[in-house]
Order: C-alpha cells, then sequence, then structure tokens
C-alpha cells in the first residue's frame, strides 16, 4: 500500500487530469481551435523539442530560464523542449511559410513545459492555445485578435469577461533612452511593475522631476479604458509619446466598436510578461477568477509585423461552470452488439457489463444513470447522497 | 471556479501598525463593526459601514499572501514585507506615510570598532527577512547565512546564535537597550494600500475608487 503511494507522487508542477476534467479540457480545446479556424486561422504543429540555438533566439530568448535541456544523443546537439509555442510559429512562419501570401494566420494547441511555476500558476505543464497573426502592421490586425478572442471565450461561456490593454512602447517614449542609465532604468521598471507610487517618486531627481510627474500620473491614470485615455490626453504628453498613445486610441475605439459588450481597460505603464512586445497588448481577464485567461499583443516575428494571442487552458477551464456529468446506460452482459450499436447511434453513451446478476445493482456500482433491462432504457432514481 | 468573494475584502495587519493604519482607515470613510475594536473578540472578519467591504485582520506578512491570492482584494502592507516577497500579482498604489521605520543591520556595540565590512565573504545573521538580507548582502559579494527567526532578534547576538541581525528599527530603543547599534540601512520603510491585480483589472472602478480615497485621505494629511 505504501509503495504505491509512494510512486503516485508526481514532481512539483505535475498532475494528472481525470474524467470529466480530462475530456472537457479537450472539448474545450476543439472548440476555441474551431472558432479561430473558422476565422481563417490555418492549425499548425511544431514539435515538443528543438534544437536550443533555434528555439531561444528572437522572441525565444526571454525563455531561456524557463526551458528544460535534453542532450540529442543522434546529433550531440543541446535541445531544449519549449516553453511557449509562439516562438515556433513565428520560426515557421519565417523559415517554412516564408512564400505563403501575408497576412499569414496561423493557429495552435498543445502543451508546454517550464522549469519553474508561477505563484498563481504552479503548474510546471500547461495547455496553451493561440493565434499568430503575421505580416500585418495594421492597428485592424490588434483588433480583430482582440475581439476574436472576446468572442471565443464569451461563447465558452466565461461569465465578466474583461480586456486590459497596455502600450509597453509608452513609458520608453516618455522616459527617453538618453535621459537615465540603466541602472535608473531597471529600478523605474521594478517600480512600474509594481504600480509603487512611492518608489517612482523617489526616482524623481534621477528622471528629471516632469518626467517622474508624467509616469506617476500615468501609472494612477490604470483603470477603464475611456477614463484612462482622457487623463494620457490631459497629460501633455511629448510628440512620440502622444504618437504611441494615439496608437493605442485607435485599437481601443476598434475593439469597443466591435465588441460592444467587453470591458475594456487600460494600463498605460503594464510591462510584466510583455518584455519583447513593440505596440499594443491585452491580457484577458474574468471576474471572480484568479490569474489571467490569456494574453498577447504586438510583436516581430523575425523581421516582419506580427500579433499573437496565447490563452491558458488551465485559468479558462477555471473560468468555465464545471462540466454537467452526462447519462450512462449500462448494458448487461447478454446485450446483443446490435442492439448495443443501434443505442450508441441514438446517442447514448454505453458502459458494458461481463458477469451475470443484478443488472441494476451492477449499474449503479459503475457509475451509471440508466440501465437496459428487457430492451427498455430504464433510469435509475437517484439515491439520496449525503 | 470563480470563488464567492463578491464583497471586496480589505486585509488590515495586527499590532503596532494597525493603530497607524485605523485613522487613514477611517478618514477614507471605512468604519468597522464595534467588535473590531474590542479586544477579547476572536472574530478575524468583520463587516463595515460600507455596503459589499469586509474586513480582515491577519499577521502584517499573511496581508500580501491574502492579497496575492485574491483571497482579499485590498491591503495594508510595509514595503518590507513586499520586498521579501516580491509577489508579481501585488500592486503598491498609494504610500500611506505610516509605519516610519527602516531596515537595518546592526552588530553588537563592541564589534563595531574592530569589524571591517570591507573584508566579509561571508556573514550569518539573525532575520525575518532571509530574501532581503540574502539579497543585501550578495550584491556586495557577501554570502549571508540567514537565520530565520520570527521575533526577539535582539536576543540572538547576546546568546550567541550569530553576531549581527537585519531587523526593523523605529527608535533605535530596542536595539539599545540590547547593546547593539546600527551599521547599515538596507531600506527605508512605510505602509503602503496594495491591490490585488487581478481584481484592479476586473473591478477596476471599485478598485479605482478606492485608492483615489486612500491617495486623497493621505495627501490630505500632509498638507
Amino acid at each position: 500500500m505504501k509503495d504505491s503511494a509512494d510512486k503516485a507522487l508526481l514532481p512539483a508542477g505535475m498532475s494528472d487530469v481525470l474524467a470529466p476534467d480530462a475530456a472537457f479540457e479537450a472539448a474545450v480545446l476543439e472548440r476555441l481551435m474551431a472558432w479561430f479556424s473558422r476565422h481563417g486561422y490555418d492549425r499548425v504543429k511544431p514539435p515538443l523539442i528543438e534544437f536550443e540555438a533555434g528555439l531561444l533566439t528572437g522572441i525565444g530568448a526571454g525563455l531561456n530560464g524557463q526551458t528544460f535541456r535534453l542532450m540529442d544523443p543522434v546529433s550531440q546537439k543541446m535541445m531544449g523542449v519549449r516553453a511557449d509555442i509562439t516562438p515556433q510559429v513565428a520560426r515557421i512562419a519565417a523559415a517554412r511559410l516564408a512564400r505563403t501570401p501575408r497576412p499569414l494566420r496561423l493557429g495552435y494547441a498543445g502543451e508546454v513545459l517550464r522549469v519553474r511555476g508561477s505563484q498563481l500558476r504552479p503548474e510546471r505543464q500547461f495547455t496553451q492555445v493561440g493565434v499568430e497573426l503575421i505580416g500585418a502592421a495594421e492597428p485592424a490586425a490588434d483588433a480583430e485578435v482582440i475581439v476574436m478572442a472576446a468572442g471565443a471565450l464569451a461563447d465558452l461561456g466565461v461569465k465578466g469577461l474583461s480586456v486590459d490593454l497596455g502600450m509597453p512602447t509608452l513609458v520608453p517614449a516618455v522616459v527617453g533612452k538618453e535621459t537615465a542609465d540603466a541602472d535608473t532604468l531597471k529600478r523605474l521598471r521594478q517600480a512600474l511593475d509594481r504600480k509603487d507610487a512611492a518608489a517612482v517618486a523617489g526616482l524623481g531627481r534621477a528622471l528629471g522631476k516632469d518626467t517622474a510627474r508624467l509616469l506617476a500620473a500615468m501609472l494612477v491614470a490604470a483603470g477603464p479604458a475611456a477614463k484612462t485615455l482622457k487623463a494620457l490626453h490631459a497629460l501633455g504628453l511629448g510628440k512620440k509619446a502622444a504618437r504611441e498613445r494615439d496608437a493605442l486610441a485607435d485599437v481601443v475605439a476598434r475593439v469597443s466598436r466591435d465588441a460592444p459588450g467587453l470591458t475594456v481597460t487600460i494600463d498605460p505603464v503594464e510591462n510584466r510578461g510583455f518584455e519583447y512586445h513593440t505596440g499594443v497588448t491585452f491580457t484577458f481577464f474574468a471576474k471572480r477568477v484568479r490569474g489571467e485567461l490569456g494574453n498577447g499583443g504586438r510583436y516581430m516575428a523575425g523581421d516582419e509585423p506580427a500579433t499573437g494571442l496565447t490563452l491558458f487552458m488551465d485559468t479558462v477551464l477555471r473560468a468555465l461552470p464545471p462540466p454537467a456529468p452526462g447519462p450512462r446506460l449500462f448494458l448487461p452482459a447478454a446485450t446483443p452488439a446490435a442492439t448495443a450499436a443501434k443505442l450508441r447511434r441514438e446517442g447514448w453513451t454505453t458502459v458494458g457489463g461481463f458477469a451475470g446478476g443484478d443488472a441494476e445493482r451492477e449499474a449503479r456500482r459503475l457509475n451509471c444513470s440508466h440501465v437496459l433491462i428487457k430492451g427498455k432504457v430504464r433510469e435509475l432514481k437517484k439515491r439520496g447522497k449525503s | 471556479m470563480p470563488s464567492a468573494n463578491e464583497n471586496l475584502v480589505l486585509a488590515l495587519p495586527k499590532g503596532r501598525i494597525l493603530e497607524e493604519v485605523m485613522p487613514v482607515v477611517r478618514r477614507v470613510g471605512i468604519r468597522p463593526e464595534p467588535a473590531f475594536d474590542e479586544p477579547d473578540d476572536r472574530r478575524l472578519r468583520f463587516s463595515t459601514n460600507v455596503d459589499g467591504l469586509d474586513i480582515i485582520r491577519v499577521r502584517s506578512f499573511d496581508v500580501a499572501t491574502f492579497v496575492a491570492f485574491g483571497a482579499a482584494h485590498l491591503g495594508v502592507a510595509g514595503n518590507d514585507v513586499l520586498m521579501e516577497f516580491d509577489y508579481p500579482e501585488i500592486y503598491a498604489p498609494v504610500d500611506l506615510g505610516v509605519g516610519r521605520c527602516r531596515l537595518v543591520v546592526a552588530e553588537p556595540k563592541d564589534m563595531v570598532s574592530t569589524d571591517d565590512p570591507g573584508t566579509w565573504s561571508s556573514v550569518r545573521v539573525a532575520t525575518k527577512y532571509p530574501t532581503l538580507t540574502s539579497q543585501h548582502f550578495a550584491r556586495r559579494g557577501v554570502q549571508a547565512e540567514c537565520i530565520k527567526l520570527n521575533g526577539a532578534l535582539e536576543l540572538a547576538p547576546q546568546l550567541g546564535l550569530c553576531q549581527r541581525i537585519v531587523d526593523l528599527v523605529a527608535t533605535g530603543r530596542t536595539l539599545k537597550v540590547n547593546g547593539l547599534v546600527e551599521v547599515e540601512r538596507i531600506a527605508d520603510i512605510t505602509s503602503r494600500l496594495v491591490v490585488n491585480r487581478a481584481a484592479w483589472k476586473t473591478r477596476s472602478d471599485e478598485i479605482g475608487g478606492w485608492i483615489k480615497k486612500f491617495r486623497e485621505a493621505v495627501n490630505g494629511n500632509a498638507d
């Protein structure tokens, strides 16, 4: 007994998914993929493992510390298990589909493996579902991906959905590379990431008073989109920063128009998780659900402008009502195969018995809701469970 | 699975800081039910005069944990706790300006004259803040072996547990009484209003309103 319990222990962040959750996850995943496919996104399937040199370059470079390595005994080269699928799809677009007309719309679903879980997602293996729209620089492309994702999540039954938009290029446009040294920028990034107003104010001397004042105002401006945009307009941003703000406002207007029921918020200083992004970014939340349902944004796939979206299946599933167990029909051992096949065609899920005995009791033991007795389907009365 | 927390929950730290924080909380217009102020009451969760807002009272380190995981939406925590845990899910948008103290390295008075910190390669330190302490010493190329204690740190040097401690100091009286002197300041500490990230994003009107009220209450205080 103790032996088998020992063997049941899995490494941290790994788990067995059982019924009905495993089937539910697969069904939800297929619904998402079908949704993307109906929007013209073709499904691709990159491998689980690639050579490290390819996996961890470009936008994949940030995943160095999160990637499990294996040595390939055949080529004697180091390989990495993917920690994110986006870099793989970007690679496919650049290498295999270089001559396919742009914009290129690709969708994917698969498992990723990470060295460490995060606080909110302790899982080290989890499923990503996403799309990449490659070769379109227009704000309409950003809006298409956001609106499509919001539609997919609402269609699944996610309640209280909201999207938080960011613009990681805004803060650099306000600060300017020449005005601050690397250490100050690092401390500023940290302060903004924690929304630590006191620490931003504390950098006033290093950044210049006006810049610190602007950043502090941007920090507190985070909130509902219309309010935040108004606050950003009132700030008197410089030319470069104003351009970034207007690009963001353009996407906000499109999203509000095309997804009128979606709550849109803006966080002008958000940067976490968007280190390689070059334009509008977005994060999906649902009321009272811990963590992000998904995120994405504008980046450079090689030398092509692209917009990506990743949904995290574990959070998406948490945001949905749990699956209701369907009816299951117990077929006593003597049931002819043709009868069983006919019942399945009618939509029944059948569970076959092997031994004789009391069919009803056996049906209950195997967790069935119905039983076939004398050729008739009979519903089992629910026994009062405590 | 959506949690049942429809009400907003404000987590406040027990103990010394609470006395300094409560005037700010009241100025914002939040008045807890009378049981909150009765020392004998064993309850941990209290309703307030504000509809849909509850207060919980937990240990200061736990405020950060409750808020990080979204069990509480708002809270008050010192930046010592925030820096120690560095939870990415916590935002600290308002400096409440109360609970002022500093995080320092202290050692016995008679050691100071002979000790040259420049020569250290490793030190043994008693502290409530092992992460912050290791980081602080690592920045100077010193390996810190931290002994985690939860209180009465000033005893450690006297009883030979280790020579140095890293602790919060407000007036410095406790250090002095125990024959210790401050040799380095790691950080200045104040209490911050902290907010759960997802709560801020999904209930931005409500949470944004409270942040604004707290900011106004604090600025009113400074003028």
